[in-house]
């Protein structure tokens, strides 16, 4: 199990667009990508539950990764995190 | 309250077995190892030749006596740990490490406080002993009980403590060992002030014996007997077997103190005739209810078992038997019916005072290294002649015994129907449940919110009968099923979760840092006849399984009307990469001709954006619509939308949404094309525009998705 602390730095947070590219992205890992803030969890490859926990800028979110490929998908969403949101 | 004891009696006997189980095998090695790496009798017996330190065969006995008391040296930490696994409800482990740790404390604390007022000198004679190594107070096997039955209590009681959030981490489980720490350090303090207290009554004790002739022969054996379950037994008798409380004896000019020197002394004289009774009065009993009572009292345990347990108890009873006999080592034995039948240890001490008595009477010298088995009998009886010791008393004796051992024990068992091992109720019985029993226990735990929880917890997960595994986390639970299909994210998300993961046969739930808490509600539920039917206490109806047609391996068909009136644009032609290229998942966009947005179809709605741009929300039939107001309108920060509904909302096919000005996003610089995503369009095959022409109304045929 990776796992991973980000502090949104975009402003207006993961909303529907951001949402959408994150979940794209989650997919490609075998592993299992879970999203944790404030207190609420949730599969990164659910677009709708992504969406839904209304991240915010400067909200800090856990990404938790967990699977055969965790290595390589930790480090490819942790930049993915810093690129884009 | 008498059968609440006994359940409490019996509960502590069967948690002696795990310790128990191990006794006869060191006892064995502790038995043989000792009694023949003992001085007097390799010299009495002339085996220096083949056994002499440093020899192989020395050493091997040597090992096996030094494995066998390490096993006898730390009872106490078995008992300490073992008490607390059989006693603890659930999560055995917990209650194990905090039974390990508040013994070490209490010993710990103990030996402190012994330093502190002038070390092991200042204690009495024969009241310290070193445990793992600590200075301590000999408590022998009663200090483990006392740490495990005490920490089992606490167990119970805290293992699902609920703590502020901030200090979350330390509830449950967690508390326990830490609560186990504290309360033991007091223990420890108590007890170094106590328990002395108790050493000085058992051997004023041994002073009103030695005065009392037969007598006290036969009470010295009833206390010695007594005392062992204790560890205070060793207190008792080892002033009469090495001090002068045993007599005193002049043996080849040599003045010797205490019984069991007296023996020795006596055996390595070439001049003794006949052993000192007076002296051995304080051994020989042992041998006759050791070797002949107690294995016959096994046998009466064997013959009242239920016939399909006797295989299994035989192994033990066997075991425990042959120790007892050979050796002498009794607790084994002894421990198998002293918790479940307390009266019927009171008999058997009774019993073992009169063996003391009657080798006394019958002027039996027969002496021992430690314990009474056939070992020690052949080597300082038999051998010695039956002129020198009376043996055959000894042997006579224990026929008799053997006899009333049995019977005394058959008759006891099966007239007080006490619980002696193969006749306890089987907890793993599958124990039928009436109806009576069911509201029994509704009413008992008033249907507490707890269950509750379960209750939801269970029915979303399929049912008792679709678990084959529950484990937790740090934050999730983590349950694998026989079926997955049956698992509804409603229910769960209904017992408060906050997000369901699932991955082939497994299933995780995420609660948060509280899911250790729910996970031991959830096990306990489990146990209770409750849990055959949940539904019983989630009177609520779950909301329709939104589970798409892919899973549930049904072809679906879910229409989908015009969220909006105006006019529709395909996808690829939406200005914004992440519809146009399905990023989102498949759909359609609606250029508006008004500002109102409509519910495609009947749902629930899960979520509203904070900027009210945008809506997500589940279709009855399990379909995760996005419907989303222009093109980066996130930006607006709400301005020119108004949402009239809510996450949780059910909605029906045409009700309204959120409203709009249209004119204002358009003169701020935003498209205002409004896509509607199937963001699950994965679990789909095919998402088609439906609708003839380009223009539509609200409500009118759009979309159908077929699975």
């Amino acid at each position: 199990m990776k796992q991973f602390n980000y502090v949104i730095k975009d402003k207006i947070g993961i909303h529907a667009r951001p949402a959408g590219l994150l979940t794209k992205k989650a997919k490609e890992f075998e592993s299992e990508v879970t999203i944790e803030c404030s207190g609420k969890s949730t599969s990164a490859t659910r677009l709708m539950s992504v969406m839904s926990m209304g991240i915010k800028c400067g909200d800090s979110v856990t990404v938790t990764v967990c699977g055969a490929d965790e290595e390589k998908a930790a480090s490819e969403l942790e930049d993915f995190f810093k690129n884009n949101l | 309250m008498k059968d609440k004891i006994f359940g409490v009696l019996q509960r502590v006997g069967r948690s002696f077995m795990l310790p128990i189980a191990l006794l006869p095998v060191a006892g064995l090695l502790l038995g043989i190892g000792s009694s023949f790496t003992n001085p007097t009798t390799i010299e009495t017996y002339r085996l220096g030749k083949i056994i002499h330190e440093g020899g192989l065969l020395y050493t091997i006995l040597d090992i096996m006596s030094k494995t066998g008391s390490a096993v006898f040296d730390n009872l106490a930490l078995l008992f300490a740990m073992g008490v607390a696994i059989g006693m603890a409800k659930k999560e055995k482990e917990v209650a194990a490490l905090s039974g390990a740790i508040a013994y070490l404390i209490m010993n710990t604390a103990i030996s402190a406080l012994i330093s502190a007022n002038g070390g092991v000198e200042a204690m009495a004679a024969n009241s310290t002993a070193s445990v793992l190594g600590i200075t301590t107070l000999q408590m022998g096997v009663f200090g483990g009980i006392i740490v495990g039955l005490g920490v089992a209590a606490l167990h119970n009681r805290f293992y699902r403590i609920q703590l502020p959030q901030v200090i979350s981490f330390f509830g449950g489980t967690r508390f326990v060992p830490i609560i186990s720490a504290v309360t033991y350090l007091a223990v420890g303090i108590a007890m170094f002030y106590v328990w002395p207290i108790v050493q000085l009554g058992i051997s004023k004790l041994g002073i009103l014996v030695l005065n009392s002739g037969y007598i006290g022969t036969w009470i010295y054996g009833i206390i010695e007997r007594a005392l062992i379950p204790f560890g205070l037994h060793h207190v008792f008798y080892m002033p009469f077997w090495q001090t002068e409380l045993g007599g005193s004896a002049l043996i080849d000019g040599v003045l010797v103190q205490g019984a069991q020197n007296i023996f020795f002394a006596e055996l390595a004289s070439k001049s003794t005739e006949v052993f000192s009774v007076s002296a051995t009065r304080f051994m020989s009993g042992k041998f006759p209810f050791m070797i002949f009572g107690l294995p016959a009292a096994a046998y009466a345990i064997y013959k009242t078992a239920r016939p399909e347990k006797r295989k299994a108890v035989g192994g033990l009873l066997l075991s425990a038997a042959l120790t007892s006999m050979l050796t002498g080592i009794t607790e084994p034995l002894e421990f198998t019916f002293l918790f479940v039948a307390p009266f019927m240890y009171g008999v058997h001490c009774i019993l073992a005072g009169l063996s003391y008595m009657l080798m006394h009477i019958f002027n039996v010298g027969v002496g021992m290294t430690f314990s009474g088995g056939l070992i020690d009998l052949t080597l300082f009886g038999i051998l010695q002649g039956n002129a020198k010791t009376h043996w055959i008393w000894i042997v006579i004796t224990g026929i008799v015994y053997a006899f009333i051992y049995f019977f005394v024990f058959y008759f006891m068992i099966t007239k007080l129907n006490l619980k002696t091992p193969g006749r306890e109720a089987d907890a793993a019985d599958p124990k039928l449940y009436r109806r009576s029993d069911l509201e029994k226990a509704k009413a008992s735990q008033g249907e507490s919110s707890t269950d509750v929880v379960s209750a939801y917890i269970l029915r979303g997960l399929g049912g008792k009968d679709n678990l084959t595994d529950l484990d937790c986390c740090a934050t999730r639970l983590r349950i694998t099923v026989k079926d997955p299909s049956l698992v509804s994210d409603p229910l769960l998300k209904e017992s408060g979760a906050s997000g369901v993961i699932h991955k082939g046969n497994g299933v995780q739930v995420i609660y948060g840092p509280q899911v250790s808490v729910i996970k031991s509600n959830l096990e306990d539920f489990l146990e209770s006849p409750l849990s055959d039917s949940p539904e019983a206490l989630t009177d609520k109806e779950p909301p329709a399984s939104p589970k798409p047609a892919k899973k549930s391996g049904k072809s679906t068909k879910i229409l989908l009307g015009a969220h909006m009136n105006g006019t529709i644009v395909p996808l690829e032609n939406v200005e914004d990469d992440v519809f146009s290229q399905k990023i989102l998942g498949s759909g359609a966009a609606i250029e508006p001709a008004d500002g109102n947005l409509y519910a495609p179809c009947d749902g629930t709605i899960h979520s509203v954006f904070d900027t009210c741009h945008a809506v997500n929300m589940t279709s009855d039939d399990g379909a995760e619509i996005l419907l989303h107001i222009g093109i980066d309108t996130v930006k607006l920060g709400g301005k020119h939308f108004k949402a009239h509904v809510s996450g949780g909302q059910k909605v029906k096919k045409g009700d309204l949404l959120i409203t709009f000005d249209p004119e204002a996003i358009r003169a701020d610089g935003y498209k205002t094309t409004t896509p509607l995503i199937i963001c699950n369009t994965d679990d789909y095959k095919n998402i088609a525009v439906t609708a003839k022409g380009s223009a539509v109304s609200a409500g009118n045929e759009f979309m159908e998705i077929n699975g």
